[in-house]
């Protein structure tokens, strides 16, 4: 049995896409938490969470990287 | 059906447009110039020129705009820096580096999204290329980046403890201890893995956002330029916070590799000052 290239690609962004989505979503679950408990540090709260969305961001990145490269 | 389907996982996959690596456009005496290196250059005079014109009209009472804009934006970075170091004189030894890396990764990130950079195409000796390319959607100028980042750390620290106790410190200060010598081993490649994440973080977001631009007009046809709009704003917010980030890491990792206490407990230091509560009501006491 062959299995299509371009199915292997699709899979890829599939799965690769699943860890970071997951970051992402726990990190602004965790930021609007924060906010909510302590409203006052909004503007702080709000910069780290972005820096560390941009840090797990950057994993789906490589798969996009890999699977539009490959051929 | 079968066909159909087939049809639309071809398009999907389509790469046209960007190649993985920059191409060389024209050279100097021998020295050959890539489109990457050619719009770094480009950038970089753009920021210098900019700042020049900022720095020519700066004022105690800013009459300029633009000037005290640019102002702001320095106090803002320098404010950063100076909250990871908790010096101030450190921080400014070290903000020029800072600044500079921030607003050329900004200004090259950005560059890609203007129309025209990656449309006009030059022809050369090897076919036709792309001439203008961003600097940061090109792995030798992240790697580049990266390294000086790195390098500037290494030669911070070792001025700063000297280079016996700076090496030693990976072992800490007992290589002859086996586990210790496993650790200190581990940690000189963590310095290595640093140059690798840091430039393949940036690399990474800035190319395949081109990418993904290409490729979402190639998949929305006739309704490209609406389709584009989104990710063309994920894009500037992604200019934004790659740039940051690069220049946060870099000021964390100076931060770390000039403090002394290394050898203390560091959590310890940063426990926060516990105020009296009653201090937290009226601040004025004249």
């Amino acid at each position: 049995m062959e299995i299509d290239p371009n199915f292997i690609k699709g899979m890829t962004i599939a799965v690769g896409a699943l860890g970071p989505a997951l970051g992402v979503g726990m990190i602004g679950a965790s930021a609007v938490k924060s906010v909510g408990r302590n409203p006052e540090a909004q503007s702080k709260i709000m910069t780290t969470a972005l820096v560390m969305a941009g840090l797990v961001d950057a994993v789906l990145a490589f798969v996009l990287v890999i699977v539009f490269t490959t051929s | 059906m079968q066909h159909g389907a087939r049809l639309m996982i071809d398009n999907f996959a389509a790469t046209t447009g960007v190649p993985l690596s920059s191409e060389p456009v024209f050279n100097i005496f021998g020295l050959i110039v890539t489109n990457s290196m050619f719009t770094g250059v480009i950038v970089g005079f753009l920021v210098l020129w900019l700042f020049t014109l900022a720095a020519r009209h700066t004022a105690v009472r800013p009459v300029n705009k633009f000037s005290f804009a640019i102002e702001s934006f320095v106090g803002i970075v320098l404010d950063i820096v100076e909250q990871n170091f908790g010096d101030r004189k450190k921080a400014l030894k070290f903000l020029p580096l800072l600044l500079t890396l921030f607003t050329f990764i900004l200004f090259s990130n950005l560059v890609g999204l203007i129309p025209g950079v990656g449309t006009f195409n030059v022809t050369t000796d090897d076919g036709v290329s792309p001439l203008l390319r961003p600097f940061t959607s090109d792995l030798n100028g992240t790697l580049a980046l990266a390294v000086l980042t790195i390098g500037t750390v290494q030669v911070a620290a070792i001025r700063e403890r000297g280079f016996k106790k700076h090496i030693l410190h990976y072992f800490m200060n007992n290589p002859l201890n086996p586990m210790n010598l496993f650790i200190g081993l581990i940690e000189i490649m963590g310095e290595f893995i640093r140059i690798l994440t840091l430039s393949m973080r940036l690399f990474g977001v800035i190319y395949a956002g081109e990418v993904l631009l290409h490729v979402i007009g190639d998949l929305a046809g006739n309704l490209g330029p609406i389709a584009t709009l989104p990710v063309y704003v994920l894009e500037i917010f992604f200019s934004f916070i790659q740039a940051y980030v690069f220049m946060l890491l870099s000021t964390v990792y100076l931060a770390m590799a000039t403090s002394h206490d290394d050898e203390s407990h560091p959590s310890d230091d940063h426990l926060p000052e516990l105020t009296p509560l009653t201090s937290t009501g009226g601040g004025a006491k004249v």
